[in-house]
Formats: structure tokens, C-alpha cells, sequence
């Protein structure tokens, strides 16, 4: 879909590295990279030498033997995400955070405010730069794969205008890794055909292209090459499900350790909830076992449908916790990740009541789970106490005592993913 | 075992049998149907245990004998052969099922292996058949489906001098129907599930109940639905219900449905409606973020002081104006946070009692 140029996407570059750099001023201009396993993220001193993200840190040393290694510190690169994501909301609600250092922005109904897209996008790095100290590329557009194309143009640091009815010119000379699906081995099959810019691609007969990618990814691309994007700009769409998970690296097997995982995921879940004045009627979890010795990892999901939703941390935590023992059954091997999932979305602002059964029989200790019963609404108030502190204060200002001296594992999902790619 | 009957006879009774069938059971011989000879008769037999229906029809017994055979296979396959007579043929491990041409040759089920069913019917009162399977659909709305509060899934089948009452509550409604007359001995908490299945499975003008021990029993002409009792004990539900409410309309029954109806075009899932109840009538209201709203006016026969504004679930204010059959509803109110009444002004046999929602 095309029109006028009002979707703008802020990319935070090297996001990490940059958080590590404001923080130790004195990494600025040096190679580093940060993650001591794998790479999370690279300066760009770091990355002249071929050093990547997701690469293993062993293989950045031998590109560069003087590169600097810091661990990561996910709490801080999450306090700095927020405080960009604060500053991208000055200027439009419609903004669609699609991870932790970059979002998708329709300002459409913004120019009446703050001047035309591409004088926003200015104000936005300034800011960004500004109150932030961090560096962010903007690409805007009137989609949003051209959106994310042309921030990846701009990048470092930069700003990339693609002007209605300009976008085939744009697109054309660009080399075919630009577009969002086409990894190294699409592109080797696409160079193998003479195809290397997306010009070039969206010259090429869908039939050629059929015979060596598949008929989905070749019309898919050849789409997109001819900047025909189908899917619609819903810079808001209302997510379908909130969900985390936790990577455990080689795996807990101790009750304790899974409550604790458990009730941290609860947490963050439904901080989220809360903050999308959201509730959910269906609790899933996954469980991922991986034992020495086997050669994948088995994954075992369970859910559960509740008749009303729920979006108090002690009932996503109950219930989960139930469905993460059924998962685990008297299994021994350990659990290398838990996730969980809240869906079946609905406004929160309304709660079911329910009738008060005095008998101890039906009223069992189940009852926070249930939207409308008096444990939930005791439940509920106490979420409103710490989610106001940590609004006021911070979010470590105040947490549960099941979670005393476990935040450092607090890590952002983002990193989860990356890490569990390894 | 060797028999033949007619298609239609036949896929009808073992239709009615397999609605008790569980799709999902862990024992191998429950998908299957058990089919045995007596007399002229064949009697097919469903059970995932807590539901077991058995049916009966005349067949043409060339030999007797039993079989258990799996049941949706069966099923499917005798609906599917052309129409005339079918013979079935249960010999040893398989089964031949032909008729005109195509013929089926099924695996056969272990028969040691099928659960022994009680034959008891016990002293069984004889109830009408439609009024029951009315009040059954007007209760088995308010249960819930939570198996995580097993007691809450069941209706409760209670007896006293004045007849039979039906309750059900899912603790966010409570349905009370009584059936007043009807000499039933016994209670106990019957499976709303198996209960949703009455009128299928053996449905007739005319259906015996019994309440056992363990298992309520109910037989007809068409066959016998046999349901395991739930145990525990039902909460006390009198005390829920308001002594008086200082309020009340009077509302035409299709007129809020189809108000209703339209409200469901915006409110999915948990979105409730708003009932602004005065002496004008109800002025109703729906709203939801990113979607947009409805409004409405119902004119009603009001009786209170003050106007009260209150919100329901809108799918279980229409399960419970649906479950009236009269062409007039009252709702009785207390105020925005206490149970509310729905109910036929002029018949005291039949009440749905709702929680609000919390706006």
C-alpha cells in the first residue's frame, strides 16, 4: 500500500554498544563489542573489521585481536530503551515498538504539531541525541518495508527521505540484502541469476525467479521489489498476545529456581498488561528440556482458557506455575527455557464479580486467578501500589521478595532470542 | 454377532450411542462402541465413563453375540453405504460391515476390555419429557466449563416436598428452575456436560429419572443416559439471592435480544454492555476502544426511586433473557454491584440471577 510519506522508522544504532559507550566514555571510538559468548552488538570501529552481531565472540577476536569485550547490562540498555521509547511518543501515540531499540512511527496525525515527516524525524534524532545521548537512524516513507529499508540506509547516525512517488527510484540501486527476507542464501541464489540489486530483481519474470526460490518467497520478493507491500500500515495493531521467556542456559531442575523464573516472567507480563490497560483470558507456557547428550531440544507447551481475563502478576503466576509443573510432570532432565504467554486480549477496565461462595469446598485457594473474586481484587491493588512506585521511582525501586537478589538475570527478551540462537 | 437392519435405524442408534464417546480417551477401547444382542434387539453402548448412553433398535439376528467396535469408524461408515438393509458381521478380530456393494472390514476391539455398565435403573419417576429437556437448556447455561472447579461444572439435582429443582451457577450467574410436583427422590451433582446431551441421545415425550448412589439414570423409549454424579457439596445458594430489590423493569423480551444482538456486533469477548435503567425505560450502551460503540433505547414498564446504571456481560444477559420463554421479562435490580434477577413476572418457577461487571 502507498501514500503519502508518513511512516517513520528509528533504528537505535549499535544499540548496546552505544549504551556501553554513553556509560564509559572512555570505549568511545574504539572497537568493542559487547557479549562475551556470542555478539550481541558491535561498534562500528568493531564492525570494519567483519565483526557481526550474533557472531561468536572467539571469531571477533581473531578478526580483531584488539577488540574490547564487556559483558552485558541488560537493566541499563532497558532503562535507555524507555526513555527513547518516551521521547518517540512526544510526537505520535502511533507507535508500534517492534523491539528494543527500534520502532515504526505513523505521524500522519502529527504534522499539524510538529511540521512535515522528514522535519519530525529531524526533531526526533535531535532529541534522541539530546536527552538520550544515544545515536539513532530514521528512515521515512510511505511503508513500512521502505521505512525500515531506508533507516538501514542511513545508517550510522543518519536521516533517509523517500518521497512519495519516489520509491522505485530508491529502491532500484540498492543491493538485494537490503530487503527485509533476503538472507545469504537467497542472495547467493539471487546472484547466481545475475540478480544483485533490487532493481535488477524487480526487472526479473516472477517465472525465472520461481524456479530457484520457491513460488511463496519469489512473489513475495519480486513484491516487494516493486515496492508493493501488501500489508497494510497498522501502526497500532493491538497485539494478539503478551508474552516472555527466559533462556536457562544449561537448565534448572530445582523447584526454586523455577518459581522464581516463573513468577519474574508473571511479572514482567503483567507490568506489560497493566500498562496496555490489558487483560488476557488464556495463560500458555512452553517449556524447552534439552539433556546433555540429546541432540535437540524437546518442547512441551500447555494452556489454559479461564473464564474471565486476567492481568494481575499473581494470577498469570499461579496459573502458569500450574502449567509449568504439568509441563515438567516428574521429568528430570532441566528446563533450558521457560516462556509465557498471556492472548485472548480484552480491555481490563472491566471486571466480572463474582457471587461470594462462603463454602471453603468451591472457594479453593484457586480463586486469584479468577477476575472478580476478592483474593484478585487484593491482588490487583497491590499491582497498582508497585506499578505507581515503579513509575514514580524506577523499576527497581520496589519488587517481590520472591525475586530478592535474582534481577540480574533480568535480561530483555531481544537478548533472549539472540542468545538462544547459539 | 451377525446382524441387519436398515441403514437409517441403524446410523441413528449408534449415532446416539457415540455422542458419549470421548474424542480424546486414553483407553483405546472407549472409541469404541459396544454392540450386543438380545433377543431381537441390538443395544449399542457409549461411555468415556462419565457418560455413558446406550440405545436400542429391532434387528434381523442371524447370530447372536457382542462386539466392541470403534465407534466413529462404524458410525461414519454405516451413514455412508447406499440406503437399504446392512449387515454387520463381528467375528473373532474383525468386523464386516456390507450392504449393496461396498463393504467395510473393520479391527475389532478387545470386548473383556469394555467397562462393565451398571443395568440398574432404580425406582425411576416418570417426568415429561419436553418440560425436562426445557429446564435442563434453561440451567446448564448458568455451569461453568472450569474442570479446575469440578463442582461448578455440575447442575444440581435437589428434591423437597413442593418437586424437583434444578441449580447451576458458574459463580458468575445462578439459574434455579423448579419443576414443581414431580416425586423424585434423592439428589446429587449431575454433569451439566452429560446433561447437554439429554435431548439428543434419548430425548422422548416421556423420560423415567432416577437419582442412584452414584449416578443419575434417565431412560426412554430411544434409550438410557447414564451420568456419573460429580461429589462435594454445592454451594449454599440462597443466601445469594437479594430479599427485595428496590427496583425493577419490565422489558419485551425480543426487543432486548435483538438490542443484544446488535450490541454483540461490537462487544466481543468481555466488553459489557450499560444499562442506564429509569422511568424512561433502559437506554443501552456499548463502547469499545479502537472499534467504536452502540446505543439504544428500550422502552420498559419501570418501578423504583432512583435510576440505576448497571453493566452485564452481554453474553450472559442474553443467555439469561433467551432462557425465558414469554414474551415479557422483569429484571429486578438492587444497585450497580449486586446480583441482579432476571425472570418471567408472571411465573415463579424459573430465575437467572447475574453478577454485574465492574466498570
Amino acid at each position: 500500500m502507498s501514500g503519502a510519506a508518513t511512516i517513520l522508522h528509528a533504528d537505535l544504532d549499535a544499540f548496546y554498544a552505544s549504551v556501553e559507550q554513553l556509560l564509559d566514555p572512555s570505549l568511545q571510538g574504539k572497537a568493542m563489542v559487547v557479549g562475551e559468548g556470542v555478539v550481541l552488538a558491535a561498534t562500528y570501529e568493531a564492525r570494519e573489521f567483519g565483526i557481526r552481531s550474533a557472531m561468536p565472540t572467539r571469531t571477533a577476536r581473531r578478526l580483531c585481536p584488539h577488540v574490547l569485550v564487556v559483558p552485558g547490562q541488560f537493566g541499563r540498555y532497558t532503562e535507555h530503551s524507555e526513555t527513547v521509547m518516551e521521547i518517540l511518543q512526544r510526537f505520535t501515540p502511533d507507535i508500534e515498538q517492534i523491539s528494543i531499540d527500534e520502532a515504526f512511527l505513523d505521524v500522519a496525525g502529527s504534522v499539524h504539531l510538529f511540521g512535515p515527516p522528514d522535519e519530525i524525524a529531524r526533531q526526533i534524532r535531535v532529541a534522541v541525541r539530546g536527552e538520550a545521548g544515544l545515536p539513532v537512524s530514521v528512515g521515512v516513507a510511505s511503508t513500512k518495508f521502505l521505512a525500515k529499508v531506508a533507516s538501514q540506509v542511513a545508517k550510522p547516525d543518519g536521516l533517509e527521505v523517500v518521497p512519495e512517488g519516489g520509491e522505485l527510484d530508491f529502491l532500484s540501486p540498492l543491493p538485494i540484502r537490503m530487503i527485509w527476507g533476503v538472507g545469504p542464501v537467497t542472495a547467493g541464489k539471487l546472484h547466481d541469476m545475475g540478480v544483485s540489486t533490487v532493481g535488477e530483481l524487480a526487472a526479473t519474470e516472477p517465472g525465472v525467479l520461481k524456479t530457484r526460490l520457491g513460488r511463496a518467497q519469489a512473489n513475495h520478493l519480486h513484491a516487494l521489489a516493486n515496492n508493493l507491500d501488501p500489508r497494510p500500515v497498522t501502526t497500532r495493531a493491538p497485539a494478539k498476545s503478551v508474552g516472555s521467556q527466559q533462556a536457562l542456559g544449561r537448565g534448572i531442575t530445582d523447584p526454586e529456581d523455577v518459581t522464581a523464573v516463573v513468577l519474574s516472567l508473571s511479572e514482567r507480563i503483567g507490568g506489560r498488561l497493566r500498562r496496555k490497560d490489558r487483560s488476557g483470558s488464556t495463560v500458555s507456557v512452553r517449556v524447552r528440556f534439552w539433556a546433555p547428550g540429546q541432540d535437540s531440544p524437546e518442547n512441551v507447551s500447555r494452556s489454559r482458557t479461564l473464564d474471565a481475563p486476567v492481568g494481575t502478576t499473581d494470577a498469570i503466576n499461579r496459573v502458569a506455575r500450574e502449567l509449568v509443573d504439568d509441563a515438567i510432570g516428574g521429568r528430570e532432565e532441566p528446563a533450558t527455557l521457560i516462556g509465557i504467554a498471556v492472548s485472548h486480549l480484552a480491555d481490563s477496565a472491566a471486571v466480572q464479580m463474582e457471587l461470594g461462595f462462603d463454602d471453603a469446598e468451591v472457594d479453593d485457594a484457586g480463586d486469584v486467578a479468577r477476575a472478580g473474586s476478592s483474593r484478585s481484587d487484593a491482588a490487583s491493588a497491590v499491582d497498582r501500589q508497585l506499578d505507581a512506585i515503579r513509575d514514580r521511582f524506577g523499576k527497581k525501586a520496589i519488587g517481590r521478595a520472591g525475586l530478592m537478589g535474582r534481577e540480574d538475570r533480568d535480561a530483555p527478551d531481544e537478548f533472549r532470542e539472540l542468545a538462544e540462537r547459539d | 454377532m451377525r446382524i441387519r437392519a436398515e441403514r437409517d435405524d441403524l446410523a441413528d442408534a449408534l449415532g446416539r450411542a457415540f455422542r458419549a464417546v470421548g474424542s480424546r480417551s486414553a483407553i483405546p477401547v472407549l472409541q469404541g462402541l459396544l454392540c450386543e444382542t438380545n433377543g431381537n434387539k441390538l443395544h449399542v453402548t457409549g461411555t468415556d465413563l462419565e457418560i455413558t448412553v446406550q440405545t436400542s433398535i429391532e434387528v434381523e439376528v442371524m447370530d447372536g453375540g457382542r462386539a466392541v467396535i470403534p465407534g466413529r469408524l462404524l458410525t461414519d461408515a454405516v451413514r455412508r453405504m447406499p440406503a437399504g438393509n446392512i449387515t454387520i458381521d463381528a467375528g473373532g478380530n474383525e468386523v464386516i460391515i456390507s450392504g449393496r456393494g461396498p463393504e467395510f472390514r473393520l479391527r475389532a476391539l478387545e470386548t473383556s476390555d469394555f467397562p462393565s455398565i451398571s443395568s440398574d435403573e432404580g425406582d425411576g419417576v416418570a417426568v415429561d419429557g419436553v418440560q425436562l429437556a426445557d429446564s435442563i437448556a434453561q440451567v446448564v447455561i448458568a455451569a461453568s466449563n472450569d474442570a479446575a472447579r469440578p463442582i461448578l461444572t455440575a447442575v444440581l439435582f435437589e428434591t423437597s416436598d413442593e418437586g424437583l429443582r434444578l441449580v447451576s451457577t458458574d459463580a458468575y450467574r445462578l439459574a434455579v428452575r423448579d419443576l414443581f410436583g414431580i416425586g423424585l427422590e434423592g439428589s446429587g451433582l449431575v454433569p451439566a456436560r452429560g446433561l447437554r446431551e439429554l435431548a439428543r441421545t434419548i430425548g422422548a415425550a416421556q423420560v423415567t429419572t432416577a437419582v442412584l448412589d452414584r449416578e443419575v439414570v434417565f431412560s426412554s423409549e430411544r434409550g438410557i443416559l447414564r451420568l456419573r454424579l460429580i461429589e462435594g457439596k454445592f454451594p449454599s445458594y440462597a443466601s445469594l439471592l437479594p430479599d427485595s430489590f428496590p427496583a425493577q423493569v419490565i422489558l419485551d423480551r425480543e426487543e432486548v435480544l435483538d438490542a443484544l444482538n446488535r450490541v454483540f456486533l461490537v462487544a466481543e469477548d468481555h466488553i459489557p454492555v450499560r444499562l442506564e435503567v429509569s422511568e424512561n425505560g433502559v437506554d443501552v450502551t456499548v463502547s469499545r476502544q479502537d472499534v467504536g460503540g452502540e446505543t439504544e433505547h428500550l422502552d420498559g414498564d419501570y418501578t423504583g426511586e432512583e435510576p440505576i446504571t448497571v453493566a452485564f456481560n452481554p453474553r450472559y444477559l442474553a443467555d439469561g433473557v433467551g432462557a425465558i420463554p414469554t414474551d415479557k421479562i422483569r429484571l429486578r435490580l438492587v444497585d450497580g454491584v449486586k446480583p441482579a434477577v432476571i425472570d418471567d413476572p408472571e411465573d415463579d418457577s424459573y430465575l437467572y440471577l447475574l453478577m454485574p461487571v465492574r466498570v
